[in-house]
């Protein structure tokens, strides 16, 4: 256990690191997607190099090693500090990263995780058109073939929603290569170059200006077969690894970002001259105080993962407590608004609570849609939390 | 005497549901070629007196697929030109006004400032003001038309979220109102803006009522047609409640709607009250349309975004909900 003693030196140590280092006005300089992305890896290479970026990763990595609670303390400078979330790199030092740590071969990590530390970009692969929730269902293929003398996957399909895959120098891939059988037994794990012959990405306009996601189409893509990860017909395990590489942490520093900019409401409370309205006064209350138990059981969460006392259902509660709090915090910054923040405003790429309560209304939905939808969460709450059975698999109309 | 369902079938064939957002100038025209402009109209005054359950219809209707076009504006205006005694060339007004010249007013009446006949200040969420010839200026004590061409007057657009409408600032600077265009002063003034704005919340829960039954439509539709889990997601039950407590909500939201069009005695607060009610009915539709469409609600090249940001707007207009409700409050208290 860590003692308090050496986690407040830690936290020193962070705050007096981003006191020197931590960026300003990003907000105001990000104008475009592409200086979005530019500052973005400008800031992950900048904590790389202040040993802030990757403290879950393992200790032989220089900054990794963290235990959970000095994790903990690092996310909370960082969101103290109002630095940008590192949204550019996360399914790199998180998806990719436990992915290899957990299923890679040792050529595998030791050619692609220094790499990461170097600003390589990861995206996920995983959903397609009719594969969201029903992930298993994904149909793009993968043909074991001899090319040129080599042994390659020849794929071709469709992905989409894959976060920054415009950006993305690699992709973590799940294709089919079998369909006998259950769904899952016919899926295979492939880490797919970004810059091979046939992979045409298009980003998608999102409903807030954003593009934050693209479409993927893949044609006869070939991949090495070195590139597996795990066996043929056992990515379905793999991506269990890659889905639950981050276990809590982000929702943690989301939800205390949220808390942040709680100041923003009363702002605007103070803007609409309402300081002594009853009404508004007891509905900001009351979203604060969900806002603080969406951050108490964040913490809790972690304590429990600490203490190995982690129990089904549990990230489930903390993610649909978060998202339902979020998308409630911006209908109320509306509501407060008014008429105003009907009038379009910039926006502040892929970040959430920023006071444009119109875009952050509409970026909440990342988080009740992606990562598993509140209804799936719900889901897993009742059937295996609250074991209350699933329902029938061979339904039909 | 023209029945209502009629009315109905010529709206839904003039604009089929399947053209979403269809664009404005051309809705414009085809409104009124249909004769739309004299619906309201009184028939000793040259229109088809028709009344509010017709213009109600017409308001359900526009909502449902979207229209940018501003009848519901125009309908308002012109019935403060027909209500007006002292605006000369009344008949002239009427006559333009039901045959396509288009008077738009502010939305708010906030921020105006009134010397005399002189005015100044900005007036802010006026409809479509770069189709327009005048603004219905409403103020306290005033009605007057303002010609969006005179030196005096600057127009801004506020570009919105909702794609589906454009407001603008219309600024004042020492706009000496011309004695001509005066629609009402004093009491008649105020007696106009009361009945205008009973017209405004009419229309604007009736916009949203439509809207809210076309989103619900669309979205059962996608979650019958949608498959994961090797089933229609319609089959979910959790999601059939979804939308059987959205439709529930939309029926009674229009029952509501109805009673009030055809109530002579209904109040402004009951209007507000109603209109309170449809927008939040609207708003909450879209915001399940959305999570109930997964990843492809949040793209632009669905619609499931225009209906949201209509309804947010649709929101605020001509007040929001708080202070709406607010009033419903105070007169419940005091029944
Ligand atoms: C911002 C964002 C970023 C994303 N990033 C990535 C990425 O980087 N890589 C990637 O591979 N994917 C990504 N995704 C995709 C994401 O994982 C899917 O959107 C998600 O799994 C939902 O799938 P869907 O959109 O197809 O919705 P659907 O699965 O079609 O769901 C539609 C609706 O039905 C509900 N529903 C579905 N099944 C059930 C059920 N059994 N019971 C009750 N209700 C149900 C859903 O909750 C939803 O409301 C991203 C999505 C978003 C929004």
């Amino acid at each position: 256990m860590d003692d308090t003693a050496s986690l407040e030196t830690l936290r020193a140590d962070v705050r007096a690191w981003l006191a020197a280092n931590a960026p300003h006005g990003w907000r105001e300089a990000e104008q475009t997607h592409a200086e979005f992305a530019a500052s973005q890896k400008a800031w992950f290479l900048k904590l790389v190099e202040g040993g802030f970026a990757i403290p879950h990763w393992p200790a032989e990595w220089p900054g990794g090693g963290r235990s959970l609670a000095e994790q903990k303390v690092i996310y909370e400078e960082l969101a103290r500090a109002d630095t940008p979330r590192l949204l550019l790199s996360f399914v790199s030092t998180y998806h990719a990263a436990s992915t290899f740590f957990e299923c890679a071969t040792p050529e595998q990590k030791a050619h692609y995780l220094p790499r990461i530390l170097q600003g390589e970009i990861w995206c996920q692969g995983f959903s397609e058109p009719n594969a969201g929730s029903d992930l298993a269902a994904l149909k793009t293929r993968a043909v074991r073939e001899v090319r040129d003398g080599r042994e390659v996957y020849v794929v071709s399909g469709q992905k989409i929603w894959s976060t920054m895959a415009q950006y993305a120098d690699q992709c973590l891939l799940l294709v089919r290569t079998s369909s006998e059988g259950a769904k899952q037994a016919g899926i295979t794990f492939l880490l797919m170059d970004m810059k091979s012959k046939g992979v045409d990405v298009r980003p998608i306009n999102q409903i807030q200006g954003d593009q934050e996601y693209c479409e993927m189409f893949l044609d006869e893509v070939e991949v090495p077969v070195e590139n597996r990860v795990g066996e043929e017909g056992k990515g379905w395990a793999v991506a269990q690894a890659t889905l639950s590489s981050e276990r809590g942490l982000t929702l943690m520093e989301l939800a205390y970002r949220m808390r942040g900019a709680g100041g923003r409401i009363a702002e605007l409370i103070r803007k609409a001259g309402k300081e002594n309205d009853p009404g508004t006064l007891a509905e900001f209350g009351a979203i604060m105080t969900r806002v603080e138990s969406a951050c108490a059981i964040a913490d809790r969460f972690i304590e429990n993962r600490l203490k190995g006392e982690e129990r089904v259902g549990d990230a489930s509660i903390v993610k649909l407590t978060y998202s339902r709090v979020l998308q409630d915090f911006a209908l109320l910054g509306l509501r407060l608004g008014g008429l105003d923040e009907q009038v379009r405003a910039p926006i502040v790429f892929g970040d959430l609570n920023t006071g444009n309560w119109m875009a952050d209304y509409m970026n909440s939905y990342a988080w009740t849609i992606a990562g598993g939808s509140d209804e799936v969460q719900r889901n897993i709450i009742a059937e295996r939390m609250l074991e209350m059975g699933r329902e029938p698999k061979n339904w039909v109309l | 005497m023209i029945e209502l369902s009629e009315l109905q079938d010529a709206a839904q064939k003039a604009f089929p549901a399947d053209t979403l957002a269809p664009a404005r100038d051309a809705s414009w025209q085809l409104i009124a070629e249909m004769g739309w402009l004299m619906i309201d109209l009184p028939e000793d005054l040259g229109g088809l007196g028709l009344g509010r359950d017709a213009t109600t219809m017409l308001h359900v209707e526009m909502g449902r697929v979207l229209s940018r076009a501003p009848l519901a504006t125009a309908l308002i205006t012109q019935r403060a030109l027909a209500l007006s005694e002292t605006l000369a060339d009344k008949a002239g007004w009427l006559e333009r006004t039901s045959t396509g010249t288009f008077v738009t007013i502010n939305y708010d009446r906030r921020r105006i400032t009134l010397d005399g006949r002189t005015v100044s200040g900005t007036l802010p969420a006026v409809p479509d003001a770069d189709m327009a010839s005048h603004v219905l200026l409403c103020t306290d004590g005033l009605i007057a038309l303002v010609p969006l061409d005179a030196a005096s007057v600057t127009v801004r657009e506020r570009p919105l979220w909702d794609e589906t409408r454009r407001l603008f600032d219309v600024t004042l600077a020492d706009h000496a109102i011309d004695p001509a265009l005066v629609v009402a002063e004093g009491a008649a003034a105020d007696a106009i803006a009361a009945t205008l704005r009973e017209d405004m919340l009419l229309g604007i829960a009736a916009d949203a009522i439509g809207g809210a039954a076309a989103a619900l439509d669309a979205t059962v539709d996608y979650l019958k047609t949608r498959r994961q889990f090797d089933r229609p997601l319609a089959l979910f039950q959790a999601l059939k409640h979804r939308c059987a407590d959205l439709k529930t909500r939309i029926v009674a939201a229009d029952a509501l709607l109805w009673a009030r069009a055809a109530d002579p005695a209904a109040t402004s607060v009951q209007f507000g009250a109603l209109k309170a009610l449809a927008c939040e009915v609207f708003r909450f539709t879209t915001q399940e349309m959305i999570q109930l469409h997964g990843g492809i609600g949040l793209t632009e090249e669905h619609s499931a975004h225009l209906f949201m940001k209509r309804a947010m707007l649709d929101f605020w207009l001509a007040g929001g909900a708080d202070v709406l409700n607010e009033a419903a409050g105070r007169a419940a208290l005091a029944a």
